[in-house]
């Protein structure tokens, strides 16, 4: 093992300054500028900040979906500016799950089949994919809308089902943008809920772009950005110990 | 395994989207059902009119005329053509038609002597219904070709009306020519009788049996040597020839046609691609996110095929089908001065417009694809 590489295995994520620049015309845009950040293995964190601070790139770059312009990005051991774009795909369906503000469910399958997605990734046997889907439905309690389609869901109920797809995989990491931005206080609980259970009781590790302060409070880690830099950090220890002893505690 | 996922989830997605996947399969098959009806017609002028090294058979047709209507040969000439040498049978007929221009349903009488239907008629078509010797009793008897019964619905014992004639249907027949086939076979005398303006003694043509087909075109010009300086001098040529002659108008439009072809065959392609693009637009964020949670491009770009392929074999497997359907029971033919082109349905044309709409479809899906797998997961993902 490589120095670096043991470097970057001490921290679940671990960037060096990151950067992304974008170029609109003649105009440079910066969304994140030479951002250090080290994430733990277990953790829960809320990244804050204002619009175009960088939280979405940053979780665009955390999920693989865009590749940074400068800097080192390792997640649980792999630097993943070294990856193609289909060893990027086999990452992503291996090791990270993704819930979107806006759901981002697939209209035309029903809540069982968007859950069972990522699972036609994977060496299951369709038996081994029934239960791995009905388990995941079972974890957001919609077994009952199984056969469902999208727009027969309240938006609660249809972020709950990307929460079950996000989860089905069993990745060691999820990513959520927003996930509560366009449901009521009501079914915003009861995602939030679900993910500190996911948190607590499966050691997920969790990232989490939010401008709900509310929804903030319950990561233990809260991170700042501002004009794509790490502004604050702030820890809740006591929560913290508890995500690092769930994280030992369930293997990931 | 990720490929054939990839590609059964596609279906599946596309099965659900009816609307879209009707409207792009209802093109399609249109445009097939052109595309069949066109390849009917090719392959109906390629059989009437293409000649091969087996044919024996001679129209000897009254020199610079072109019309049944006024071709007219004195009836002795088919003793005289018989006796020439390489010449298997002369059989003099008399044609008369329900229609001389261009028209789908032609009616096209043969008049044929009693002493000649034995090797005017029965040698040359398979009695499906009724027999020579019906047909013979009755002096209205008439043999009807297969696919003049199928479109006009007859049977033996019924009456058929066309050109002001009446007769009685005593048997049907099938043959291997489409003359035959569409013709109305009845006796002469009765025809020279019923047709206004035929005078007894007189024949439209001789149609003549050569005993080598090696030595057609040398008899041809025996015959027309024999009568050059007669009455009636003749123009003598092979059946086929004389056919692609008179049916020239039909030729054209047969290769007018086959510009429809190709435009049904662009308009697939069109429609295909359409289909897909406006689809791919329409799922942009959906792709990215398949994309976001692990499928690969390629798998993607393998399913948008799939999908293109799948709307272009329905399409197309319907378009043919009712080709095959409309061409088989109308049992359509072109007739034109007394020749006759059918349009009938083909397996291997079906079969190859099919394949054919199928590598169009995948060829117009094939760019798309490979577009949608490459554009940036965040850009789809921002997309309405």
């Amino acid at each position: 093992m490589t120095g670096a590489t043991a470097a970057a295995d001490a921290a679940f994520i671990r960037c060096t300054r990151l950067t992304k620049v974008f170029r609109r015309g003649d105009t440079e845009i910066v969304p994140l500028r030479d951002l250090d950040l080290e994430i733990p293995r277990g953790a829960f964190v809320s990244l804050m900040g204002p619009s175009g601070s960088g939280k979405t790139t940053l979780l665009n770059l955390l999920a693989g979906l865009d590749g940074a312009t400068r800097g080192e990005l390792w997640i649980d051991g792999q630097e993943l500016s070294r990856l193609s774009r289909d060893q990027l795909a086999r990452w992503r369906a291996k090791s990270v799950g993704i819930i979107f503000q806006s759901y981002n469910l697939v209209p035309v399958l029903t809540a069982y089949e968007n859950v069972e997605l990522p699972l036609l990734l994977h060496d299951l046997s369709r038996r081994e994919r029934h239960e791995r889907t009905m388990a995941a439905l079972e974890t957001v309690s919609l077994v009952d809308r199984a056969s469902h389609f999208p727009r027969q869901l309240s938006g609660g109920q249809e972020q709950r089902v990307a929460i079950a797809r996000a989860i089905v995989a069993d990745p060691p990491l999820l990513l959520a943008d927003e996930p509560t931005g366009d449901l009521d206080r009501v079914s915003a609980d009861l995602v939030l809920d679900l993910l500190g259970r996911l948190h607590r009781e499966r050691g997920r590790t969790i990232v989490m772009v939010t401008h709900d302060p509310l929804a903030a409070a319950r990561a233990p880690l809260k991170l700042h950005l501002d004009k794509g830099a790490l502004e604050s950090t702030r820890v809740d220890s006591v929560s913290m110990e508890g995500a690092r002893t769930a994280a030992g505690e369930v293997a990931p | 395994m990720i490929l054939l996922r990839t590609a059964a989830l596609s279906l599946r997605m596309l099965a659900r989207s009816r609307v879209r996947a009707a409207l792009a399969v209802a093109g399609i098959a249109v445009a097939v059902f052109i595309l069949c009806a066109e390849r009917a017609v090719h392959s109906g002028i390629v059989e009437a009119t293409a000649a091969n090294e087996r044919d024996t058979r001679l129209i000897v047709y009254r020199a610079n005329r072109f019309c049944p209507f006024t071709s007219r040969l004195p009836e002795r000439y088919a003793d005289e053509v018989a006796s020439i040498e390489g010449v298997k049978s002369a059989v003099p007929m008399q044609i008369v038609v329900s229609n001389c221009r261009a028209s789908l349903d032609v009616v096209v009488f043969r008049g044929v002597r009693a002493a000649d239907a034995a090797r005017g008629i029965a040698a040359r078509v398979r009695f499906v219904e009724g027999s020579l010797d019906a047909f013979l009793a009755r002096g209205d008897g008439a043999l009807v070709g297969s696919a003049l019964a199928a479109r006009r619905g007859l049977k033996p014992g019924d009456r058929l009306s066309a050109a002001g004639i009446t007769v009685t249907v005593a048997g049907i027949v099938d043959a291997d020519g489409p003359q035959d086939r569409n013709a109305c076979f009845v006796q002469l005398p009765f025809l020279q009788a019923a047709a206004g303006g035929v005078q007894g003694g007189e024949v439209t043509q001789l149609e003549v049996e050569v005993a080598d087909p090696a030595k057609l075109r040398e008899v041809a010009t025996l015959i027309d040597a024999r009568f050059a300086t007669d009455l009636a001098p003749t123009t003598t040529r092979p059946e086929k020839a004389f056919v692609a002659r008179a049916a020239a108008d039909l030729v054209a439009i047969a290769e007018f046609a086959g510009f429809l072809g190709v435009g049904a065959l662009l308009a697939i392609f069109a429609l295909v691609a359409n289909a897909i693009v406006l689809s791919l637009e329409h799922r942009t964020r959906e792709l990215a996110v398949l994309q976001s949670v692990g499928f690969p491009g390629k798998a993607l770009a393998f399913g948008i095929v799939v999908e293109s392929s799948a709307l272009a074999f329905v399409g197309a497997v319907v378009g043919a089908g009712a080709a095959s359907l409309v061409l088989g029971l109308g049992r359509f033919s072109l007739g034109a001065e007394g020749v006759l082109v059918e349009f009938r349905p083909s397996g291997v044309t079906a079969a190859a417009s099919v394949a054919l709409a199928l590598a169009v479809g995948i060829a117009a899906g094939l760019i798309p694809a490979i577009a949608a797998s490459r554009k940036a997961i965040v850009e789809g993902l921002r997309a309405a």
